[in-house]
Formats: C-alpha cells, structure tokens, sequence
C-alpha cells in the first residue's frame, strides 16, 4: 500500500498493527501453555500463564487509546478507517481469548485422576486447532489477506465437532463414574472455553475481511 | 475510466450532464464527464487542486462563458432543458441556478437591498411590501434574520465574513432558484462560521438542489449526501458519500481521500 502524505499516519497505523500482533502472540502463547499445564497438572506454569495475562489486557488499554487518538488526529477515511475500527474490536476479542486460557489455567489444579480422562488426549489436539485459528487469523490480520480469513472460518467447525465429541464422552464418563463428576465439569469448562475461543478468532477474522475487502465474508461461511 | 456506484442515474435529475469538456484555450480542463445531479440530495465535488471541479460547477449556469478563451462541449440539461440552447435566457438561468462564491462578496450597499436587488430586476417584487417578504424570508431561510433584522440599513460589507457569506447565500435564495451552486463557501471562514454554512446547507438541501466544491474531505463528508471524485479533468467516482468515504472503489479515490495522493 502507498505511504501517506503524512509520514507520522503510517507511524501510527504501524504500531497499531503491531500492537494486535504483539497481543496476538501472547494469546497463542496463552493458549498452548494453559493446555500443556492442564495436560501435566504443571500449576506452576498455569499460574504464569494467568500472571502473563495481565500483560495481554495492558496491550487492550494501549490499543483503545491509539485507535482513539488516529479517529482523533488523523481522521482515517475508507481502508485506513476500517483499519482502525477492526483493530479496535480485534483488540476486544483477543483480551478475551486471553481470558479463556487464563481460565483454563485456573483449573489445572481442581482436576483430579487425570489418567482416567480420555478427553485429557483430546483437549490438546482441539485446543491446538483453536490455536492454529489465532495465528492463522492473525497473519491473515498482517497480510490483509481475506481470503485466509475465509479458511479461518471454515476451521471453527472442526472446533464445534471435537467440542461436541467430548461434551458426550465427558457426560458418560459422568454417568458412570459419579465421583468424577467434579473434575469431569471441570474439563467440560475446558473444553466449553476452546470452542469459544474458535468463535472469537471467527469473529476477528470477519473484521480481518471487513478491513481488507469493506464487506462482511458471505453468510454462508459463518 | 469512471467508476459510477449503482443507482447513480436519475429519472428526475435535476441537472444531467453528457460527455461535458471544458477547454481553456488548447487545454482540456475536464474531459468528457457525464453525471445526474439530484434535486433530493447535497452533492459534493472533490478532487486536489486544478483537477477541473470548480470549471465543472460553473458549467451549470455557464460562469465559463465569462471567461473568452473557455469552451464547453457536450450535454447540459437543467430539467430535461438544453441550457446552451438559443431560446435560453443566460441571465433567466443563472437565477434558477444560483451560485455562492469562495470569498463573501456582498454589493456595496445595504443589506436590504442586497436581498432585494435580485427580486426586483427579476421582476419577482416591485412592491415595497412584497420585497420586505422577500427579504426577511430569504435572510430567515440563510439563517441571519435574527442577527441583522435590527440593522438592515446598514451595509452589507460591515458584518463579518461568516454573515457575508450567509448574506450571498440569502442572496442567491431571494431569486427563488432550482439549484444553488457553492464553490468553497466556507473555506475563508473560521470553524464556527463554517458550521453555521454546513447547517445552512443541511436546511436547505430537499428545497433547492446543490452542488458543492470543497478541499476539505471532512466537509464533503458532513454536508453531501453524494460525492464525485475529479483527478486530472476527468470524474474519476461518484457514488454515496457514505460509500466514497468508507469503501470507494477507485484505486485513485482511495488515495485520495486516505491523503496518500493530493
């Protein structure tokens, strides 16, 4: 894309997306390491990982008082305004992914009998397709790219399968052994906060598609 | 190339221009442009400095005949009307289609016969009864009757440039036009002044058709309901105002107005 006249505008737009980008990463991150503890019963990392958070929500702060500032001083129009309201809602969203591993997290150390949980296996394998979402939408974020978008959203069904596929397991599992009851609800919140997290990257790449192409993806994706 | 978003062509047009081009001598000023303009909205022209907008507008009610080395071709129809056509009166067409200026440039004399010359040359009044009518509903409608109703014998010049302007603009309305035309009517004034014209002009959009010239962006955003992009002669979109500002099709309007060109 073209500089504008104004050098200080691209500045600014610049660290607005690295900003997200910055945000993004901590989220991954955040994503990985709260289902590597809950897999190892590691509290020790589960506890950085909801300490680390606070960082994710500082970023939020950083990027509302940006976006306000460029709707302010620069007065954005067309591609470069809708720039700023999807990082705007973006930053939104990934704060609240952050908030799903964080709470993922604080669960590590409420399950118990973990080796007879076979969705231990599973929430790994489906916490990294959600994963794989965050980053895919994210690069999708930094190449304008609305067409890998569109694949991002097309992911999230895989998410809903495996969450349903566990939501099942996991209510049998409680039918038959009434005493897990406890750590198995534990382990549906797991899952429950993976499948929102898939929503949320769906969310962030509709704006992704919104800002590069100046319309919503065709309902049919959604 | 032009761009034209849909629903752009007007059954009730109120001016429709074809293939119009503008030459200052051997120089094209503006190149074959073709557009509707209608009577229900504020449309705005943009464009950087010398891409032909302002040459454009004053085709309307031919302000470029003024000028002995301009030549305008093609199509311009006021109400389905040729106005380069014999039958049509030079003088008859440009108080049906009005114009505003830049600078403020009332007559020399007061502000009641500002409002009142118009009308009586036109024919409009001859009264003295019928003219104060006319000059209190035009001074009203420009949204400066309670500021000079006290003081209508004093000279138009003595009042500041924002009543100046809103003064042309009673002016051009006192001859009860179909179209007012505004070539930067705000950009000699200070931000208050411009908003009290950007109102003016919200008021009086439905009444009459307008057209206007602006540099600024954010000021064709506010006051037009539909907005055509020039460059180099040429009317390079016209859509929405909504959608130029937000989604414009045109790789060069894009630049334009996210101040990466011009």
């Amino acid at each position: 894309m073209a500089e504008h006249t104004v050098k200080a505008f691209d500045e600014d737009i610049t660290r607005l997306r690295g900003l997200i980008a910055e945000m993004g990463g901590l989220a991954e991150v955040a994503i990985a390491e709260s289902l590597d503890a809950l897999v190892r019963g590691d509290v020790a990392l589960a506890e950085s990982v909801v300490a680390r958070d606070k960082r994710i929500d500082a970023l939020e702060t950083e990027v509302d008082k940006l976006a306000v500032r460029i709707i302010a001083l620069r007065a954005p129009m067309a591609d470069d305004l809708r720039e700023v309201i999807a990082a705007l809602k973006i930053g939104g969203v990934i704060e609240r992914i952050g908030d799903y591993s964080k709470n993922i997290a604080k669960r590590v150390g409420m399950i118990e009998g973990r080796g007879r949980f076979e969705p231990l296996t599973l929430l790994p394998t489906m916490g990294e397709l959600a994963g794989d979402m965050v980053h895919d939408v994210l690069t999708a974020y930094a190449a304008r790219d609305p067409d890998l978008a569109r694949e991002v959203i097309a992911t999230d069904a895989k998410v809903d399968a495996f969450y349903n596929s566990i939501f099942r397991n996991l209510v049998s599992h409680m039918v038959e052994n009434p005493s897990t009851i406890s750590s198995a609800a534990q382990l549906l919140f797991v899952a429950r906060n993976i499948e929102r997290i898939g929503d949320h990257a769906t969310n962030v790449a509709e704006m992704v598609h919104f800002a590069a192409t100046g319309v919503y993806p065709p309902e049919g994706d959604r | 190339m032009t761009v034209i978003h849909p629903n752009m062509t007007d059954e009730s047009a109120k001016i429709r221009a074809r293939d119009v081009s503008v030459f200052y001598g051997d120089n094209k000023a503006i190149d074959a442009v073709s557009i509707d303009i209608s009577p229900n909205y504020v449309t705005a022209f943009i464009g950087p400095s010398g891409c032909g907008k302002s040459t454009f507008l004053r085709c309307f009610n031919r302000m470029n005949d003024t000028i002995g080395t301009a030549r305008v071709t093609g199509l311009i129809e006021l109400d389905g009307e040729d106005i380069h056509a014999d039958r049509m009166d030079v003088v008859q067409l440009r108080a049906r289609v009005g114009m505003v200026f830049q600078k403020p440039n009332p007559f020399p004399k007061s502000i009641y016969e500002n409002i009142a010359y118009g009308p009586k040359i036109h024919g409009f009044a001859e009264k003295k009864a019928d003219l104060d009518v006319v000059v209190e509903r035009s001074l009203t409608r420009a949204g400066l009757w309670d500021e000079v109703k006290d003081r209508l014998d004093d000279s138009g010049t003595a009042l500041s440039g924002g009543q100046q302007q809103r003064l042309c603009i009673a002016r051009a309305i006192a001859v009860d036009p179909e179209v007012i035309l505004m070539d930067e009517p705000a950009s000699a004034l200070d931000p208050i002044a411009t908003a009290k014209i950007e109102e003016l002009i919200d008021e009086l959009s439905g009444r009459y058709a307008i057209v206007i010239v602006t540099h600024s962006m954010q000021q064709a955003a506010r006051v037009s309901q539909r907005t055509a992009f020039f460059h180099l002669g040429k009317m390079v979109e016209y859509g929405p105002t909504s959608d130029i500002f937000t989604n414009p099709i045109e790789e060069r309007t894009k630049d334009y107005i996210t101040g990466r060109y011009g």
